[in-house]
């Protein structure tokens, strides 16, 4: 009784308060000038800033990665190499796919799925492990998992780079792969960034999605033509292969290197339009979800 | 020129709710669960903070002081009403949050400096007073993990203090800092006594004391009194 009592007290107490600062401050400016929810500092800062921003996290990534190692970023060159000659020399003896150049076949689509699940992985969780900055300060969240995606889009291109010198050789390239590597890029890079900025926004509520991704992409890395050939799939389970975006990145890439078919139109179609809602749902969400991290971690 | 130009921050009718956690929850659990329990952190603040003015803002544990920052940061959003800031704001909510174990310090000075704000020749610029600020002396370029507390929390203060806020931010003062470090900061805190606006939350009342102008005392998410130097005196005997 006592205690109700005494809320009773404060309740009116605080009433009390709150009329007087509404009288306080109805003479004080108001309403014109102020949007809801806006922040003006946020709003400040431009795209340069948020470009120069990605770049210092990227460095962060990088650095960080190699830190306390003897080679440093040899490692960047040295896996990849070090991955083609266990790819070269152990598929040339046991796999006998009927695929022309196959180690190289197999190579381009390893790499663009060593980029693709890595990338997932280490966005995901980002923002949980990185919960300190997002409670320091104000700064467009996206550059969290942006700057993973990037350190790993380094690490991508070099071996890409490495993995062409032998390609030249091999006597596949035509002015025309330049095209073809170049819009395979694209869908990766794009489709990337729309399925982490998802996930990662998603992982910070739902803590499941983090291991919910890590079961997906066991399956994702089959349901991928990187060790086989496309025309083994049975016509009437490729509507499976339409609506992963990978296909069309993988083939794209093998056609540009190798020489391997293209993806026929319904193909390219349907992942391409995947991507792009793929894309606009996880940039949306991400925007949404971003103003209450804090909230959750 | 906006008319209103002398004002730093204005809150306008800020409700802040939070859902209460009792466990991790689960994509199962929402749906089952539908509705979830509710804590309401700050209830209906209307504020206006004009600029130069040195707020303190006290308040017991739970009493909603944390949450204010946050949103007058920008870092949480509130649930609902309206947030406007002048000017550059700093916040120095976790002091030594934002820096990497395995970098120098040096390269988190420009990770800490571009998250909160500066540009980043802005930084290069700055780079040598910040160091010099923060006493490092030849640490600076030594992995963050090997520094102690104290010089974490001079870093992380050296750098928000040289982003040069309009509005500065900082919750729990500067607990872990020598004497010599507390002096100082609180000698540049009261420098551009016109210009910079200053928001500490603190239980600390004597640093209140020395560096505010205005109280805010906060209870159980409201406002309950916000006056000068005089209101501490009626949350002393509020608390005993």
């Amino acid at each position: 009784m006592n205690g109700e009592g005494n809320n009773k007290k404060n309740k009116d107490k605080q009433q009390i308060h709150n009329n007087k600062r509404c009288v306080y401050y109805s003479a004080a400016p108001s309403a014109s000038q102020i949007d809801n929810l806006m922040y003006n500092s946020a709003m400040k800062r431009g795209f340069t800033h948020f470009l120069e921003l990605l770049l210092v996290m990227t460095e962060k990534e990088l650095r960080a990665r190699y830190k306390h190692t003897v080679f440093g970023f040899f490692w960047l060159v040295a896996n990849p190499l070090l991955q083609m000659l266990v790819i070269g020399f152990i598929f040339t003896f046991f796999m006998k796919e009927p695929i022309l150049h196959y180690n190289y076949y197999l190579f381009v689509g390893l790499l663009v799925w060593n980029f693709f699940s890595l990338s997932l992985t280490k966005a995901t969780p980002s923002i949980v492990f990185e919960r300190s900055l997002i409670k320091k300060a104000v700064f467009p969240r996206e550059v969290i998992p942006l700057s993973i995606l990037l350190s790993n889009v380094v690490h991508f291109l070099a071996a890409l780079i490495l993995y062409v010198i032998p390609v030249a050789f091999l006597g596949t390239l035509t002015p025309m792969s330049i095209v073809y590597v170049l819009a395979g890029l694209f869908l990766l890079f794009v489709f990337t960034i729309g399925i982490s900025l998802l996930t990662a926004a998603l992982d910070v509520r739902f803590r499941d999605i983090n291991f919910f991704v890590q079961a997906l992409l066991i399956i994702w890395f089959y349901a991928t033509p990187i060790v086989y050939s496309f025309s083994v799939i049975p016509y009437r389970f490729i509507w499976l292969w339409r609506l992963n975006p990978l296909t069309s990145v993988v083939q794209l890439l093998q056609h540009g290197f190798v020489g391997a078919p293209l993806p026929g139109p319904a193909m390219l179609g349907t992942n391409i339009l995947t991507t792009t809602v793929i894309c606009i749902l996880g940039v949306s969400l991400f925007g949404k979800e971003s103003k209450n991290f804090d909230d959750w971690i | 020129m906006k008319p209103q130009n002398d004002i730093a921050i204005e809150l306008k009718n800020i409700t802040k709710e939070y859902i209460i956690h009792h466990e991790k929850p689960t994509l199962v659990e929402k749906f089952y669960k539908g509705r979830e329990e509710k804590f309401i952190a700050l209830n209906n603040i209307n504020l206006i903070i004009n600029k130069g003015q040195k707020v303190g803002i006290v308040g017991l544990n739970g009493s909603g002081k944390t949450t204010l920052l946050k949103i007058i940061a920008g870092i949480t959003t509130p649930t609902s009403g309206s947030v406007t800031t002048n000017g550059r704001l700093v916040s120095l909510i976790d002091l030594e949050a934002g820096f990497h174990p395995d970098l120098t310090g040096e390269q988190n000075i420009y990770l800490n400096g571009m998250l909160l704000g500066m540009k980043k020749h802005e930084i290069q610029q700055k780079l040598h007073r910040i160091i010099v600020y923060s006493g490092l002396g030849k640490f600076f370029d030594a992995c963050l993990f090997t520094y102690s507390e104290g010089m974490k929390l001079r870093l992380g203060f050296s750098i928000a203090i040289h982003a040069n806020p309009h509005i500065f931010v900082l919750d729990e003062g500067l607990g872990v800092g020598d004497d010599n470090f507390r002096q100082k900061a609180k000698h540049t805190l009261l420098n551009n006594k016109h210009t910079r606006t200053i928001i500490i939350c603190t239980h600390n009342l004597e640093l209140i004391e020395q560096q505010c102008t205005r109280i805010i005392i906060l209870d159980q998410g409201s406002i309950i009194r916000d006056g000068g130097l005089e209101v501490l005196k009626s949350y002393g005997r509020y608390i005993t």
